[in-house]
């Protein structure tokens, strides 16, 4: 086809569009806009998921790389040389032990179960935003006894009676306030220094103290720790240092993020990734049989015409692309509308996540998937429009001319 | 210019043959005005369409200007109608998306030795002999029934063709636009020496045409110049 022909086939194409029923069109890149956002939506809320759960894992449970106690004992040992040789590490911003202790606190009336992490707050400012986290009250110091701070659930909310909460708390502890703390037979006053939200849930529900504070409830310098997190500085790559850490001789269990996340949440990934799959086949089914139907509507209703313009000299390509380029300009009009629909909600998403009690997500779309879906959609446009024009631009003129 | 040689056309509706055409003869030369006549269903529409090659015989063969048009190709046939023929449909049968101006040169536009200057002039001009130039931005529903037809006229000639058919081109005009019509028909023929190619059933339509043929249950009753009909031998 040449020049020519493809000039009179974008002029009929875009006249039709320009002229035509109006609300045809509009409706039309409608559909497609939804389409697009449909396609985009649910992978880009699963994606949102994914980065918010990963994101709260590095902050409040594992930072970028994790060291564990060898296979078969509770504890890392030797802690303070181990955290003086990983420290002077390139590429590491900062080490910081945990220790967790189980306890029950009692206020008031109330008797609950919990678990108490001792950090270094100093370090733990390095690995962990717990610092930002702060709604009352103010965070650890570093040399800070007989003082914790605890998650917003556990604190809880005096105007909720017991029997409405959700979660067991300990029914509107607020900062200043003193609380009990046994530790397997070990009773200790606190006062509550702050109060945390972090949107994590597991966060939430731990109360922190200090490394100093622990020693006193254990009775002696606490060598070792449950686990270390390691921070990154950026630029450094985790499995770069999960490797130089193994080669300055950290015998100790030591993973990274992703190796954990893969043994933790790969079963969940593997089914967003299914259900993602799903998503985008029905979105492009959806897209592809609603414009063809549109545009079989729209050459039956121009088949007359179509028997015309072959009567009077126009090659069944150039009606063929006629109807094929209106697809195609509708299908970018519609790709368009739907990439705006989408930021402007991956906009709103960002001030107003989706929260539950465990995380909180936002829509999580890269470049990369803003091009894969619009060629996919597009593709889908071009066929589902050039199958019903290909087929009556064949149709013989008397044929169409009776229509 | 154009040779018709025993022409037939049979329709098959089950057991059920109709002859549309039954073995139809006749010589059409350059410059005619002929007029293709008769009641209806007695297959002038189906001699019409044959000629401008939108349908094709059942047998015989029609020769234009040497070319046999039975053994040309799909795509041959679109470019002959394209470059050799026009041809002026009942309702008209403009595109409504498209302007009087886009209309007329659409045609024009597929032509490989026009550019795009010449297409300008070319719609210019004609629009301007039917007196609808100044109309030229205007979609045709914004025109009469006849100013239509008179757009109709307008992208049939606009190519210049060999032979231009009209398929009762007035059946939808009352009588005072259908005069127009047809002396606008007559001017073209007579201005361009335009071979003329119309089918008609009233019969006050006779008086424009230079040569009348009858046709009868798919047969020629008749033939002749000047409304002197002789019987078909």
């Amino acid at each position: 086809m040449g020049k020519k022909e493809l000039k009179v086939a974008f002029l009929l194409a875009l006249r039709s569009l320009q002229r035509g029923s109006r609300s045809s069109v509009i409706l039309t890149i409608l559909i497609i806009g939804m389409c697009f956002t449909n396609m985009v939506f649910l992978p880009g809320l699963f994606n949102g998921i994914g980065q918010s759960i990963t994101k709260q894992i590095v902050d409040y449970e594992t930072g970028n790389v994790m060291v564990n106690p060898k296979t078969g004992e509770q504890y890392v040992t030797d802690l303070d040389a181990l955290l003086d040789r990983i420290n002077s590490m390139p590429g590491v911003e900062r080490a910081t032990p945990h220790y967790t202790k189980a306890a029950t606190v009692k206020y008031r009336d109330r008797v609950l179960g919990v678990s108490v992490r001792a950090i270094k707050p100093g370090d733990e400012k390095f690995v962990s935003p717990l610092y930002t986290k702060m709604v009352s009250g103010s965070y650890l110091g570093e040399d800070d006894t007989g003082e914790v701070i605890i998650g917003k659930p556990i604190a809880g909310d005096p105007t909720i009676k017991r029997a409405d909460e959700n979660q067991a708390s300990l029914g509107g502890v607020r900062v200043g306030d003193s609380i009990t703390l046994e530790y397997g037979g070990i009773v200790r006053e606190y006062r509550v220094k702050g109060i945390y939200y972090t949107g994590w849930y597991s966060a939430d529900t731990t109360m922190y103290t200090t490394w100093s504070d622990m020693e006193q409830v254990e009775g002696k310098a606490l060598d070792k720790a449950e686990y270390i997190t390691v921070k990154i500085k950026p630029g450094y790559s985790e499995k770069f240092i999960k490797n130089e850490l193994q080669q300055y001789g950290v015998s100790e269990d030591v993973q990274t993020m992703s190796d954990l996340l893969e043994k933790s949440m790969g079963r969940a990934l593997q089914s967003f990734a299914i259900i993602n799959a799903v998503s985008l086949f029905v979105g492009v089914i959806i897209t592809t049989v609603v414009l063809f139907i549109v545009i079989t509507i729209k050459t039956l209703n121009s088949r007359k015409q179509i028997g015309i313009l072959k009567a009077i000299g126009v090659d069944k390509e150039v009606i063929m692309h006629n109807f094929g380029l209106q697809v195609i300009i509708l299908a970018i009009l519609g790709i368009a509308f739907g990439v705006i629909m989408t930021f402007l909600l991956s906009i709103y998403m960002a001030y107003n996540p989706v929260v539950t009690p465990e995380w909180s997500a936002t829509l999580y779309l890269t470049p990369m998937d803003y091009v894969t879906n619009c060629l996919i959609l597009f593709l889908a446009s071009v066929v589902a429009g050039y199958v019903p024009a290909y087929q009556v631009s064949r149709e013989d003129i008397q044929s169409a001319m009776r229509a | 210019m154009i040779d018709i040689n025993d022409l037939q056309k049979i329709y098959r509706m089950g057991d059920v043959e109709v002859r549309a055409l039954d073995g139809v003869t006749l010589d059409i030369q350059k410059g005619e005005f002929l007029g293709i006549m008769g009641a209806s269903g007695s297959g002038k529409t189906t001699l019409l369409h044959m000629l401008g090659l939108l349908d094709e015989p059942t047998s015989g063969n029609i020769i234009i200007d040497g070319t046999d048009i039975g053994r040309l190709s799909d795509y041959e046939k679109t470019m002959f109608r394209l470059y050799k023929l026009g041809y002026v449909f009942q309702d008209y049968a403009l595109v409504p998306d498209l302007t009087v101006m886009e209309n007329v040169s659409l045609p024009a536009m597929l032509r490989k030795d026009r550019d795009e200057e010449q297409i300008k002039n070319d719609s210019a001009s004609i629009l301007k002999k039917i007196g609808l130039y100044e109309r030229q931005d205007h979609l045709p529903r914004e025109l009469s029934g006849g100013q239509q037809q008179r757009v109709s006229i307008a992208r049939a000639m606009v190519n210049k063709p060999d032979i231009l058919f009209a398929d009762e081109p007035c059946a939808n005009l009352d009588s005072e636009s259908s005069r127009v019509v047809l002396e606008l028909f007559k001017e073209i023929n007579e201005d361009f020496n335009q071979t003329i190619v119309m089918v008609s059933h009233e019969d006050w339509h006779k008086d424009y045409f230079h040569r009348i043929v009858r046709l009868k249950d798919g047969k020629v009753i008749s033939d002749g110049f000047n409304g002197k009909d002789k019987k078909a031998a």
